[in-house]
């Protein structure tokens, strides 16, 4: 039985819900009460600082560890092993049986996840060519660098088709081009109709690839929406360039503050309100006879919205 | 079913692949041969020929000792014999009783080792060794064995002469004291001066010197000489000591030459003498156990008895290296960090199930490898020892116990032990941590390896009944009791205990399993996994 399209369960549109799910280990709670809904199809982001309880969530949706309280449905059921073809997991520690074939290794995993023994191994194969690894399918996998063993094993958590996807970290120990290579992988399984979620701490993957995000600190959510949603979180920035005296400008409502940029002789920085629309300063120049040489709209980035978000928490994690 | 066969295949696969798999698989053999070749060859080539010298001042002695000498070779030729006939004998043309060829069905009942019977039987037949004496002796008796032999048997090689006399080195007055002849042979015994043999210079190895009053100094029951340490008699020179033969050859052949003597002055023929001394009477060992008629004691049934310790060693070597490779295992997954992988595919529970059966697969055909090698090794250096192998056969085919008793004490043996080693591999993330909880568990292993070739000698006693009811020795303490026919109630209590045990042991393991498995750093302390326990 392949991964793919098992309608009785297709009945439920969400990939994955998680209902104020909590995690404790002893008197540590690990994951806080988190809700997320995860629907079919989408790139899930799941965005938090080193020891965020992104893994230990992860766990609980796997079915490796259980919630202390709260329910998980994951492809409409409630536990992880009842639909365990159906998903692909990539764990953070990456590691593989050193003295295995590359291929045999993406077959073997292939198998416990269903696949009939000769189809997993042409599986294997292809998989290996389509992804530029294919004069290394005969290798043990110590031989092996770790970009390449990095990618056998991402290889070896979809082989199968799943329909759910679960990684996590999975751009970390790559180099800038196994990067590309990582978010390719993504896009594919996208674009093949499955379901992703990636556990990241690095911004500008999530905010490439992801539909939606969540962010979550020491076990707490703090975001849960779309990349768009989450960017409107925070004040935005316009910066402009002109020889005029830009002053009426601070009274558009939702300006901020207007203060001198950087840049140089007449270049000024606006801060509006967040959800205000930009297009008012513009409006407001042209009825108050600024003349612009320059209009910018800077929207912030994902990793603004993290530091933003998570900044100071992360801050006393880090030094922890 | 489907995901723990799985996983026993891969397990199986690759372990069966390991270097360390089939070094243990062809050690076995490769140790065997070398074990029967190596003293064979030791025996044929190693041992130099040792040249020796007598000083005989009293002129009685010398021909008695060369006459020893000579005897000692001809036990050796009829040895040489004996294993030559049994290994090329035509199983169609079995010697009759009293043919003159050597018989070994003819072996003193009772009697264990074969090379034992061989050697009784060429020292235990004076006339064969009077006639090998001869100068065409053993053309003789070769021409008697000839016909019982296979068409292609090769020709009889002849052992080598170990031991030659050498003239007096010149330099050594024969006709001095005792102690002065001594002092003279000395630079020659140490090796500082050597002796011409047939033109070749060589070590002398050792010399005898008789002084002339050695009369004076033969010791009598009832005189003064019995008592006290005489030094004055037969002197035995030689730097080594390691090597007796012909200390043995001589001081014996002198004895018994004054024996017969003695007897002779006593007016009793040495020919009645010597078959006085051969005279026994029969004697053979019952048991009270086996069926009316067939009670006595043969080699066979001696070799039944030490089967099963043999069955322990092999069940100890089985377990041990099997749980090992099984710790080996989990903690390289574990410190991959396969494991989760694995986990989000099966369960812990059919992970574990999985790696135990593919693990005892492993470790059964090693075994399996290990009984073949051993098989045809024997067979293949037949000899007497291939007699041994087929009671051996005989009495595995027979016994209706013993096999299913060592599947039985295997299997639940290895769950046991398993189950520990699951344990400990899942809290470990490295061989080295994994070592030190090893520690302790070893030392329990050591004690039915200690205790083993006690206990058939006291198959109910207190010890053995003891160590039979602590489940962690039953499998090996029950196997070493089985051919003493331990009490029925003993039997199946022990069994079951083992048998509760082995599950409780995987049930407890199985628990920390699941726990230690995803967990880093630090092995737990023995307060925490009793938390695990109690928690999950």
């Amino acid at each position: 039985m392949s991964g793919n399209g098992n309608s009785n369960a297709g009945a439920s549109a969400s990939a994955l819900v998680l209902r104020s799910v909590t995690k404790t280990f002893g008197e540590f709670t690990a994951v806080d009460d988190v809700s997320l809904e995860v629907p079919r199809g989408v790139i899930q982001g799941f965005l938090g600082p080193n020891g965020a309880g992104k893994t230990t969530t992860l766990r609980m949706v796997l079915g490796i560890f259980k919630p202390t309280a709260g329910s998980i449905l994951i492809l409409g059921r409630p536990s992880a092993m009842e639909v365990r073809d159906r998903i692909g997991y990539l764990p953070e520690e990456k590691g593989l049986y050193k003295k295995m074939k590359a291929w045999a290794i993406i077959a073997y995993f292939a198998t416990l996840k269903g696949m009939d023994r000769r189809s997993a191994r042409r599986r294997a194969f292809d998989l290996l060519e389509r992804y530029g690894l294919k004069d290394f399918a005969n290798a043990k996998t110590e031989a092996l660098s770790k970009g390449m063993g990095q990618k056998v094993q991402v290889l070896a958590s979809i082989a199968h088709e799943p329909e759910f996807v679960i990684l996590d970290e999975p751009f970390s120990g790559l180099d800038p081009v196994n990067q590309q290579v990582m978010e390719g992988v993504i896009r594919d399984l996208a674009a093949r109709g499955s379901t992703v979620l990636f556990s990241t701490h690095v911004m500008q993957h999530a905010e490439r690839l992801c539909d939606r995000i969540l962010l979550i600190a020491k076990g707490r959510k703090l975001f849960d929406g779309s990349v768009a949603a989450a960017k409107a979180t925070l004040p935005r920035r316009v910066r402009i360039e002109t020889d005029d005296d830009p002053a009426p400008l601070a009274q558009v409502p939702g300006v901020l503050a207007m203060a001198r940029g950087a840049q140089g002789d007449g270049a000024w920085e606006l801060r509006i309100r967040e959800n205000a629309d930009p297009q008012a300063i513009l409006q407001a120049s042209f009825a108050a006879g600024i003349r612009l040489r320059r209009f910018e709209q800077l929207d912030p980035s994902l990793h603004d919205v993290f530091v933003h978000m998570v900044g100071d928490e992360a801050k006393e994690a880090s030094f922890r | 079913m489907r995901y723990p066969l799985l996983i026993a295949l891969r397990e199986f696969a690759e372990n069966a692949k390991t270097k360390g798999f089939w070094i243990g698989l062809l050690l076995f053999p490769v140790m065997l041969v070398v074990m029967i070749q190596v003293p064979r060859f030791l025996e044929e080539r190693a041992t130099p020929t040792r040249y020796f010298t007598i000083v005989d001042q009293s002129a009685r002695f010398e021909p008695v000792i060369l006459q020893g000498v000579e005897r000692a070779h001809a036990r050796r030729v009829l040895e040489a014999l004996v294993a030559y006939q049994a290994r090329y004998a035509d199983p169609d043309r079995l010697p009759q009783a009293g043919d003159g060829g050597i018989d070994l069905e003819d072996a003193p009942p009772g009697s264990l080792n074969p090379a034992e019977v061989v050697k009784r039987l060429a020292e235990d037949n004076p006339e064969m060794l009077d006639t090998l004496q001869q100068p065409d002796g053993l053309a003789l008796v070769l021409a008697g064995i000839r016909p019982l032999l296979v068409a292609d048997a090769p020709p009889f090689e002849e052992p080598r002469r170990r031991l030659r006399k050498v003239e007096i080195p010149a330099g050594v007055d024969p006709s001095a004291g005792p102690d002065q002849v001594g002092e003279a042979l000395k630079p020659y015994l140490r090796g500082e001066e050597r002796v011409e043999v047939g033109g070749e210079s060589k070590d002398l190895f050792a010399a005898v010197v008789i002084p002339a009053d050695v009369e004076e100094h033969i010791i009598r029951p009832g005189t003064l000489q019995s008592v006290g340490w005489d030094r004055e008699g037969v002197r035995f020179w030689s730097a080594n000591l390691a090597d007796d033969d012909l200390r043995d050859v001589v001081k014996n052949s002198i004895d018994e030459h004054i024996r017969a003597e003695a007897y002779e002055a006593r007016g009793m023929p040495p020919a009645a003498v010597r078959e006085i001394e051969r005279t026994s009477v029969a004697f053979a060992t019952f048991d009270p156990k086996k069926a009316a008629g067939e009670e006595v004691v043969s080699l066979a049934d001696e070799i039944r008895l030490w089967v099963p310790v043999g069955f322990v060693y092999l069940l100890w070597i089985a377990i041990f290296t099997v749980a090992q490779m099984l710790l080996n295992n989990t903690v390289e997954e574990k410190s991959n960090r396969i494991i989760e992988v694995l986990l989000s595919s099966v369960t812990p529970g059919e992970l574990m199930m999985g790696k135990l059966v593919g693990i005892a697969a492993v470790g059964l055909t090693m075994i399996a490898a290990w009984c073949i090698s051993l098989i045809g090794v024997v067979w293949y250096f037949a000899g007497p020892e291939a007699e041994f192998a087929q009671h051996l056969l005989d009495i595995l085919a027979d016994d209706r116990v013993l096999i299913p008793a060592f599947a039985c004490y295997f299997v639940f043996g290895y769950l046991m032990y398993a189950g520990i080693f699951l344990a400990i591999g899942s809290v470990c993330n490295t061989l080295k941590e994994a070592q030190n909880f090893m520690g302790p568990v070893t030392l329990i292993l050591m004690v039915p390896l200690l205790t083993m070739m006690f206990i058939p000698k006291d198959p109910n006693g207190t010890l053995a009944v003891a160590l039979s009811w602590i489940p962690l020795y039953t499998p090996f303490i029950m196997m070493n009791r089985i051919a003493g026919d331990p009490p029925q109630s003993q039997l199946i209590g022990t069994l079951a205990l083992m048998v509760v045990s082995a599950l409780g042991m995987l049930w407890l393991s199985g628990k920390i399993f699941r726990i230690g498995i995803l967990r880093t750093g630090q092995p737990p302390k023995l307060l925490e996994l009793l938390r695990w326990l109690r928690s999950s």
